[in-house]
């Protein structure tokens, strides 16, 4: 009785009451640095989201979506700012073309595993990286490219920084609820199958090599599309920002918050991206405080994968559901 | 392009290549006897070019910067497989790949707030000008390297086939359990693999760091080439990892000759995900079949 009744909290409340506080926080603040922020945290959440459908439930590690986000964030900073394309078919063909290069990447990976669809996705990333800096005529070299225009809708511009908050946690919640659906019906259920034994997956029915393409194409295209947004809600993206220590901070996201869980990851990837930002939520905090937190923001993600690997393999995620396990049995005990 | 041009790129390109040959050779040494890639190894190869700088800063002779920091890069790779890498030995390769990931984060991290972000020069071994050999002048820093990755190969062999550790070292590649069975500490071996990898590694790193300067961000790149090399002449196998390395780099010094040099790290990235994907065993290598 009362695990369902938290299980419901848990599924269907929890969240409700996280998207009305999300939405509330324009009503009670108009502090720009903190949208800002709080941007950045859903535009990561997206990315992170699809990382771990494919990382987290099929299993197949990437070390390349930075590149991802970096094509996304590209091709709709040059559709808008010099080809002058409408914001919403902008954005729609970084998602796509990002998807695409996901599935460019997954059909030869196809054969790969582990260890080598980690290095194969790397060198993806780092060939990405190459490319943003040389493909001069488009990305505007280590320059970067400025003047990318406000995401707008015909005549409607969304130019102040809660309106881009509203926006990016908008559709960070869609894929939230996207890709919780997909988890719990039939394709993440082979994903999870495929996660355990791939063999066995296919022995059982499940076409593990469409079902691999379309994860990783998934996982790609919600990347692209954070990046699309990305780059019109910050105006300006430069080569470094879509390096190989992003894909590998997002690995972390999704291995500090538990594999095999959507919740866990998107909780690790707020704490951590909020981590450097940490004067954005505690209005006390001392700037040589805020400057160490940035300073040392890589050791402490790279510490917390392995420390969560050596002694919580679960993630957050899994000590959460360790310590709700315990709660049941002494619950029991008790009655 | 005439002779000695040509002969100028071939230098060039087998100086880059005994470099990735060694970082080369330290994937292999982990892989042979753990079967995981360890991400780390880059940072191993920016560690050996860092703490000799950090060496001579201190007032070391650099034959003793050198040395030393050989020797501590060598420490470090043992310790982190005995801290955070033993625990998990019998997790999933996903698991202990990820530890490495997050190791060779640390590391980097760590070598920034000890050493900065700049980029760090190393004096030369031995200093003067070039050799003139048939028309292309060879730094003498290169024969360094030359002949450096020549006593390693040399002394990595006779180790592998002459002593009781390479015995156990190869027992172990074979089959984990057997060489226990047979009364080999293969945790003993696995560490050792660590520590012989680190060194390579970072003497690679050493012996190029006069030439091309080095910095905390250096490990991801020189891993990678080192990976595409060991790959290149199939993982696990040290012969492979030299010619791969030396293949490695001539292709590069070649694409530079003939392509052009914007796209030179491109090149060998694209060649690391070509064999990837048409021939993951290497080009040396025996195709090798998952069973149930």
């Amino acid at each position: 009785m009362t695990g369902s009744w938290m299980r419901r909290i848990g599924g269907f409340a929890l969240p409700l009451a996280a998207c009305c506080l999300l939405a509330a926080v324009p009503l009670i603040t108009n502090d720009r640095y903190l949208f800002k922020v709080l941007t950045f945290v859903g535009l990561n959440v997206i990315v992170v989201a699809g990382l771990a459908l494919l990382f987290g439930f099929a299993g197949q590690i990437s070390l390349g979506h930075a590149a991802f986000v970096g094509i996304g964030a590209y091709t709709c900073g040059y559709l808008t700012a010099v080809a002058g394309v409408p914001w919403p078919i902008a954005v729609l063909a970084g998602s796509v073309l990002a998807a695409f290069g996901g599935l460019l990447l997954a059909v030869p990976s196809l054969r790969l595993k582990g260890h080598y669809l980690a290095m194969a996705t790397l060198g993806f990333n780092e060939i990405m990286s190459v490319l943003f800096v040389e493909l001069r005529s488009i990305t505007g070299g280590n320059d970067g490219l400025r003047g990318i225009p406000f995401a707008s809708i015909g005549a409607w511009k969304i130019d102040t920084p809660s309106g881009n908050y509203l926006l990016v946690w908008a559709v960070a919640v869609v894929v939230l609820v996207l890709v919780g659906n997909v988890i719990r019906t039939r394709p993440g259920r082979a994903m999870r199958a495929l996660h355990g034994s791939e063999l066995g997956a296919m022995a059982s029915g499940v076409d593990t090599r469409g079902l691999k393409i379309q994860v990783f194409a998934l996982s790609a295209g919600l990347a692209g599309l954070a990046g699309a947004l990305y780059a019109s809600a910050v105006g300006f993206i430069s080569p470094s920002t879509f390096s190989l220590e992003f894909s590998v901070l997002l690995i972390a996201m999704v291995v500090v918050g538990g594999t095999g869980s959507l919740a866990g990851p998107v909780t690790a990837c707020v704490l951590l991206t909020l981590l450097p930002y940490a004067d954005a939520l505690i209005p006390g905090l001392s700037k040589d405080a805020v400057a160490v937190l940035q300073d040392w923001e890589a050791d402490i993600s790279g510490f917390a994968m392995i420390l969560v690997l050596l002694f919580a393999p679960g993630g957050v995620a899994g000590l959460v559901r360790r310590a709700a396990a315990a709660r049941r049995t002494s619950v029991r005990e008790a009655a | 392009m005439n002779s000695a041009e040509l002969l100028q790129f071939v230098a060039s390109g087998l100086q880059n290549g005994a470099v990735y040959a060694l970082v080369a050779l330290g994937f292999t040494l982990v892989y042979a006897s753990t079967g995981i890639i360890n991400f780390a190894q880059g940072e191993f190869f920016m560690l050996g070019g860092m703490l000799a700088v950090a060496g001579v800063r201190f007032g070391l002779p650099l034959p003793f910067a050198v040395l030393a920091s050989v020797a501590g890069t060598a420490a470090i790779g043992l310790l982190f497989e005995r801290v955070a890498l033993r625990p998990r030995r019998d997790s999933g390769p996903l698991v202990l790949i990820i530890i490495t990931i997050g190791g060779s984060m640390v590391m980097k991290s760590l070598a920034r707030h000890a050493f900065g972000p700049n980029e760090l020069t190393l004096p030369p071994f031995s200093p003067g000008d070039p050799i003139v050999l048939a028309g292309a002048s060879i730094d003498r820093q290169v024969l360094w390297i030359w002949g450096l990755t020549i006593v390693a190969v040399i002394a990595l062999t006779f180790l592998y086939s002459k002593t009781k550790l390479g015995r156990a070292m190869r027992a172990c590649s074979l089959s984990h359990d057997a060489a226990r069975l047979m009364g080999i500490d293969t945790a003993r071996v696995v560490m050792i693999s660590f520590g012989l990898a680190a060194a390579l590694g970072a003497l690679g790193g050493v012996a190029v760091a006069p030439l091309t300067q080095t910095a905390f961000d250096v490990g991801a790149r020189a891993g990678l080439k080192g990976f595409a090399a060991a790959i290149l002449g199939g993982l696990g196998n040290p012969i492979g990892a030299v010619v791969g390395g030396l293949v490695l780099g001539i292709l590069e010094s070649m694409s530079v000759a003939f392509i052009s040099s914007t796209y030179k790290d491109a090149i060998s990235l694209v060649i690391l995900l070509a064999v990837l994907f048409l021939r993951p065993q290497g080009i040396l290598g025996k195709r090798g079949r998952e069973k149930v």
